[in-house]
C-alpha cells in the first residue's frame, strides 16, 4: 500500500472536462431528460392514432386534427426538467465541487444539444408523417399547428427555439428562488406583469391597439419563434448572472 | 514533498449572518494538512454554516477565508480538491445510489472504486433503490462511501452517523481511520457523538451560538480538566480557588469539574480526603463548556 501524501499540487480539470462531467451528471438518470419526454410522445402519439381510427371509423375526416396540441406534450414536462435542474441537481453538484459557472455552462450546453437533437427529431417526425400520408391512418400528430406548412427548417427552427425556452425559462426561474427564496420569484413576477400591464397601458393611451393587432397579423412562424428563441437567451444570460451568487438551501 | 507551512484552511474574523442573526460571530480557524479534525458543538451552534463556508456553499458576509490559499468559492482549483456531503444534502428525486457513485468519480480525481465497493457492501446500501425511498441510515451511508472513497485532501463529514447502527458506525470509524493512515488528507467531521470518535479526533473545535469556545489539540483537551466526586465538603475545600466549570450532587454528595489536570501530590492529597478522580470525557467537558447536554441527542442515532 502506498502511503504518498495527497499532493496539493494536483492540477484542476481542464474546462472543457469540466463542461463534460456537469453534462454527464444531469444524464446520470437519463429518464429525466430522454426517457420520460419521449414516453410522453409515445403515448401521445398512441393517443392520436386511437382518435384518429375513431374518426375513421365513424366515417368523418381526420384533417382537422391538424390542431392538435399533442405535438407539443412533452413541453410541459421538459419546464418542469428546467425546475429540478436547477433546484436538485444544482445543491447536489455543489456538493461535488463543481463551482456555479461550469454548472451553468454545462446545462446550458445540455439543454442546447437536447434541443438540437429533439428539434431534428421533430423535423424528421413531421416529414416521416407526410410521407407516410399520416401513417396510413389519417392521424395528425406531428404535422399540426405551424408544423409542416413551411420548408423543414422552419419545424427545426421553431421546435430548437421552443425547447431552449421551456428548458431556460424552468432553470432561470429557479436560479431566483436559490439565490432570494421566494421574495425572488414573486418580485420576479410582479416586475413581469407590471411590466405586461405598462405597456398595455401605453398602448392604450397612445390609442395604438388596432396597429398592435396589424402588426401581430404581420408575424411569420420564423419570426415568433426568433422571438422565443431571443426570450431563452436572455434567460439563459440573467440565470448566469443570478446563480453565480446562488446558495443551496440549508 | 508537501508545504506544511500553508494551511489548508485559514480564516479570520468569519462573520455569516442571515438578517438580524449572526450564525457565525467573526471565527478565526486554522486547519493543518493531513489532520482530523472534529467540529463540536449543539444543534444549531453553526457547524454546518462553518463547512458551508469553507466549501463556498455559501458566501462569507465579512472578515477572510482562505482554503488552499485562495477563497473557495468558484474557484475550481480549490473546490476540485474538497468533498462535503451534507446531513441534509439533496439529492436530484431521479437519484438512485448507483447514479450518485457512478457520477462521483468524474469528480473526484483521487476517487477508489475499490473502497466504495467494499463500503456499499458492508454497508449493505441498496444501489437501485430511489434515494427518496432510503432510510435515514442508508442515506447517511450514501455520503460515508462518498466522503471515503473520495479520498479529497480536504473532505467534510457533517453528522455522518445519523441514522446508521452501531456495526455500521464502527465499520465508519475503522474505515475512515485505516484509510486516513494509508491516504492521509485532512478531514473534518462534525458530530454530536464526541466520545464515540474522540479517538478518531486529532484536534477539537468547539462551537457554540457561532463562535470558537475551543480550538486545540484533542489530547490536551481530554487532560486539560479533572472531576473529583467525594461528600460535599471534602469535595469544596478540595476545588477551592480552581476554575470550576461544572457542579453536580445528591445530598451530601458531590462532583465537581474543574479545569486543569492534578499533580502527584494533589492527587494523593485527594485520596487522603476521599475523593475519586476521575478524568473528564471530551463529552463531559463539552456538555460542561456549553452549559447543556449533548448526549441528548443520542435517541436520534439509534
Amino acid at each position: 500500500m502506498t502511503t504518498a501524501t495527497v499532493p496539493l499540487a494536483s492540477s484542476a480539470p481542464s474546462r472543457a472536462d469540466r463542461i463534460r462531467r456537469v453534462v454527464r451528471l444531469h444524464l446520470a438518470a437519463p429518464s429525466v431528460f430522454i426517457g420520460i419526454p419521449w414516453l410522453i410522445v409515445g403515448i401521445a402519439f398512441a393517443v392520436s392514432v386511437a382518435i384518429a381510427s375513431i374518426i375513421t371509423v365513424s366515417g368523418s375526416d381526420t384533417s382537422g386534427m391538424g390542431y392538435s396540441w399533442a405535438v407539443l406534450s412533452p413541453q410541459w414536462y421538459l419546464v418542469a426538467v428546467g425546475v429540478q435542474a436547477v433546484g436538485m441537481t444544482f445543491p447536489f453538484a455543489l456538493g461535488f465541487g463543481v463551482t456555479r459557472r461550469d454548472f451553468w455552462i454545462g446545462t446550458s450546453v445540455l439543454f442546447t444539444l437536447l434541443s438540437i437533437a429533439n428539434a431534428a427529431a421533430f423535423t424528421i417526425l413531421v416529414q416521416l408523417e407526410k410521407v407516410t400520408d399520416h401513417w396510413w391512418t389519417g392521424t395528425y400528430m406531428f404535422d399540426t399547428l405551424w408544423y409542416g406548412a413551411g420548408p423543414w427548417y422552419h419545424d427545426f427552427f421553431s421546435t430548437f427555439a421552443l425547447q431552449m425556452f421551456v428548458f431556460f425559462i424552468g432553470a432561470a426561474a429557479t436560479t431566483l428562488y436559490m439565490r432570494w427564496r421566494v421574495m425572488g420569484v414573486l418580485m420576479a413576477g410582479v416586475v413581469f406583469v407590471a411590466l405586461f400591464l405598462g405597456a398595455g397601458l401605453v398602448v392604450g393611451l397612445m390609442g395604438a391597439w388596432a396597429d398592435v393587432w396589424t402588426w401581430m397579423a404581420t408575424f411569420t412562424v420564423p419570426g415568433i419563434f426568433a422571438a422565443v428563441l431571443v426570450a431563452a437567451l436572455l434567460c439563459a444570460v440573467g440565470g448566469y448572472f443570478v446563480i453565480r451568487r446562488a446558495t443551496p438551501r440549508s | 514533498m508537501t508545504d506544511t507551512a500553508t494551511p489548508v484552511v485559514r480564516a479570520s474574523g468569519l462573520t455569516k449572518t442571515y438578517g438580524s442573526f449572526t450564525a457565525i460571530d467573526g471565527i478565526d480557524l486554522s486547519f493543518e494538512e493531513n489532520r482530523i479534525y472534529g467540529l463540536l458543538g449543539r444543534n444549531g451552534a453553526g457547524k454546518t454554516t462553518i463547512m458551508q463556508l469553507l466549501t463556498g456553499q455559501i458566501f462569507p458576509d465579512g472578515g477572510r477565508l482562505e482554503v488552499f490559499g485562495r477563497e473557495p468559492a468558484e474557484h475550481v482549483d480549490v473546490l476540485s480538491r474538497i468533498c462535503f456531503i451534507a446531513e441534509s444534502q439533496k439529492y436530484p428525486d431521479s437519484f438512485k445510489p448507483k447514479h450518485v457513485l457512478e457520477s462521483a468519480p468524474l469528480f473526484f480525481p483521487h476517487w477508489s472504486q475499490g473502497l466504495a465497493d467494499e463500503l456499499i457492501d458492508e454497508f449493505r446500501l441498496p444501489l437501485n433503490r430511489p434515494i427518496k425511498k432510503l432510510s435515514r441510515g442508508q442515506l447517511s451511508a450514501v455520503g460515508v462511501i462518498v466522503g471515503l472513497a473520495s479520498r479529497a485532501p480536504l473532505t467534510f463529514f457533517d453528522e455522518p452517523y445519523l441514522g446508521l447502527d452501531a456495526v455500521a458506525r464502527t465499520t465508519f470509524y475503522d474505515r475512515l481511520l485505516t484509510d486516513y493512515a494509508e491516504h492521509p488528507r485532512t478531514i473534518v467531521l462534525s458530530t454530536h457523538l464526541i466520545d464515540e470518535v474522540s479517538n478518531l479526533l486529532e484536534h477539537i473545535v468547539l462551537v457554540d451560538q457561532g463562535r470558537i469556545l475551543i480550538d486545540r489539540d484533542a489530547d490536551e483537551v481530554r487532560g486539560s480538566a479533572t472531576t473529583v466526586a467525594g461528600t460535599r465538603d471534602a469535595v469544596e475545600s478540595f476545588v477551592a480557588g480552581r476554575e470550576v466549570i461544572g457542579r453536580d450532587g445528591i445530598g451530601g454528595l458531590a462532583s465537581v469539574t474543574f479545569m486543569g489536570a492534578l499533580d502527584a501530590l494533589q492527587r494523593r492529597e485527594a485520596h487522603e480526603l476521599g475523593l475519586e478522580l476521575a478524568p473528564v470525557s471530551l463529552q463531559q467537558l463539552i456538555v460542561h463548556l456549553t452549559g447543556a447536554d449533548l448526549s441528548a441527542e443520542k435517541e436520534v442515532v439509534s
